[in-house]
């Protein structure tokens, strides 16, 4: 969803709009199934606008929010500290999801990734997939909600003939496309993690998936 | 090349010449060029389709290591002025396209008009990679490979030639014959043609003389369009069939005449530069002579006084703020700066770029 990162105004509203609201509900699920219990460490990659980290500091994680994008990082701090019930706590690091090889080793009990996977090339997925789940303890989660290909062939047609119009508006207004990943239990399995839940939503376009370490 | 893949090469030639504007993005990651070791040079460039190609085309013969950074299918100056080609996006593509496990050395090129988004030293710092800016064209590569990476003067400048501007006529003209021939082709037909026509000449025209019109530019143009318009319809003779024509067409061809040009031409800053009159300011005091600023402006604006220590910003009217001299900097000697004084300050450049299409909003107090 990078075109409505250059609006961060309307990337909320965006994104609300072209998953039919379904957005709401995944990040609390991604929420949920990241912080298990009050102050667990949660290192969240692509914070954008802080939706996930606000969820995630509500539930009583300890968060360290990850994003490249300095103007949707000033959104997501603003966010938490004028949030009703203030979050000052939650450690803010301007860097690319493949520089978290630098944060700590075996240091979290979660790690979160909220459609920012189906932004990056395949590469940089396996990179960063591989680097996440060295920064978990033994036994930690890695939590992902993002654009996926739906597995069966009919709903591959129905979710790609829905999505054109969207993706055609994505590439006309800002020349970028996020793709939908095309196997990400299988990439998740190929660095290493144990698939324990997966669920689709959105004619099988969305998914939430988590992974033990 | 096999003749469908170099037929295939052309086709791509053709429509990403005429719908330039759009994104054009190619696989990213590591591409190996010729038969490139362990010592082979590592070029860096953006996932812009048409550019990728051109590279590819110009090493020929060379052995090279070519790394497609993520710019989001934007050419290397859009993509780097607008943010989407910056440092994170070099950092990423190195670390994890593998070209690490391929060469034993931490050295790479990259097109210099990256130099308004990517910071090398903070590249270094984050990844240990030692970037320099190359020439400006990728035709000028192996020149510059074979003379162990000096660059000279040529290699320096954006020139703004007969052939580009022919293709910032072909970009335009394209989308806007494609929508007027269309409204044409369903209301009356036989306008069809001529309308495609007169849209390539007046596009063509306007690229051929834009910067040598006296300012302000589009109201120079807009006055050009009604005049042909008024001809055109004046030789057709009266009648409902040549009003209409009088009304729609130069109308809808004197919008694409005035449009504003930001970003199509290197002859002109971006227009929220032109409004608020932002500058760039020397501040001669803090200048240390590092140069760097001489070595990537892409219009020869600095003039070196090596007797001094110190930059001249000698020809500053034919800037067009592109902000790299601003950005590469270490001693932060540079800034845009309007009429008031106020200053926009390297580290908000640097931060958060200034998109020249106005889509990034950066406001003097931050």
């Amino acid at each position: 969803m990078r075109w409505l990162e250059s609006t961060p105004d309307r990337y909320d509203a965006g994104m609300r709009l072209l998953t039919l609201g379904r957005v709401t509900r995944l990040h609390d699920a991604i929420a949920d199934a990241a912080a298990e219990k009050p102050g667990d460490r949660v290192l969240e990659i692509g914070c954008g606008t802080g939706a996930v980290t606000a969820r995630l500091a509500a539930r009583g994680a300890a968060v360290t929010a990850l994003d490249q994008n300095p103007e949707m990082m000033e959104r997501a701090r603003h966010r938490l500290e004028t949030a009703a019930e203030p979050c000052t706590s939650v450690e803010w690091i301007e860097r690319t999801a493949s520089e978290i090889d630098a944060l700590p080793a075996e240091h979290f009990d979660g790690v979160v990734a909220s459609l920012c996977l189906s932004e990056m090339s395949r590469d940089e997925r396996a990179f960063v997939l591989r680097e996440a789940r060295l920064r978990l303890r033994p036994g930690g989660r890695l939590v992902v909600g993002d654009e996926v290909r739906p597995h069966r062939a009919l709903l591959r047609v129905v979710h790609a003939t829905l999505r054109a119009p969207q993706a055609i508006a994505a590439w006309l207004i800002a020349g970028s496309l996020s793709r939908p990943i095309p196997d990400l239990e299988g990439e998740m399995r190929a660095a290493g993690f144990e698939i324990e839940r997966g669920e689709h939503f959105l004619l099988g376009g969305l998914a939430l998936v988590v992974g033990r370490r | 090349m096999s003749a469908r893949s170099r037929l295939g090469d052309t086709v791509r030639d053709v429509l990403q010449t005429g719908f330039r504007m759009a994104p054009w993005p190619t696989e990213t990651g590591l591409r190996a060029v010729g038969d490139p070791g362990p010592g082979s040079p590592v070029l860096i460039t953006g996932n812009y389709d048409l550019t990728v190609r051109r590279v590819l085309r110009a090493l020929r013969g060379v052995d090279a290591w070519l790394l497609v950074a993520p710019s989001q299918g934007i050419n290397v100056w859009c993509a780097s002025s607008g943010g989407h080609l910056s440092t994170h996006q070099v950092v990423t593509a190195l670390k994890t396209s593998g070209i690490e496990e391929r060469v034993w050395h931490r050295r790479a090129i990259l097109p210099q008009l990256a130099a308004t988004g990517v910071l090398a030293r903070d590249v270094s710092r984050r990844c240990g990679w030692k970037l320099r800016f190359g020439p400006v064209y990728a035709e000028d590569l192996p020149a510059y490979l074979a003379n162990d990476g000096v660059k000279t003067d040529a290699m320096r400048h954006v020139h703004f030639g007969v052939r580009e501007r022919l293709e910032m006529a072909a970009a335009w003209a394209t989308p806007t014959a494609l929508v007027l021939g269309g409204l044409a082709a369903l209301s009356r037909p036989a306008w069809c043609p001529p309308v495609v026509v007169m849209t390539a000449l007046m596009a063509t025209a306007v690229f051929l003389v834009y910067d040598r019109l006296p300012e302000p530019r589009r109201l120079v143009l807009g006055a050009a369009g009604i005049t042909v318009a008024l001809a055109a319809v004046l030789s057709a003779g009266g009648g409902p069939g040549a009003l209409m024509a009088a009304g729609v067409v130069p109308a809808l061809l004197t919008a694409l005449l005035t449009f504003d040009y930001t970003g199509s031409t290197p002859v002109e800053g971006g227009s929220h530069f032109e409004e608020r009159h932002w500058q760039i300011a020397l501040d001669v005091d803090r200048c240390k002579g590092v140069y760097n600023c001489w070595a990537v402006c892409p219009e020869a604006c600095f003039e070196k006084r090596e007797e001094l220590r110190v930059v001249e910003l000698a020809h500053d009217d034919r800037c067009i703020r592109c902000g790299a001299c601003v950005v590469q900097c270490p001693v932060d000697a540079l800034a845009f700066e309007d009429e008031s004084g106020q200053r926009i300050e390297p580290d908000q450049i640097r931060r958060f770029k200034l998109n020249l299409l106005g889509q990034r909003r950066v406001s003097p107090e931050g």
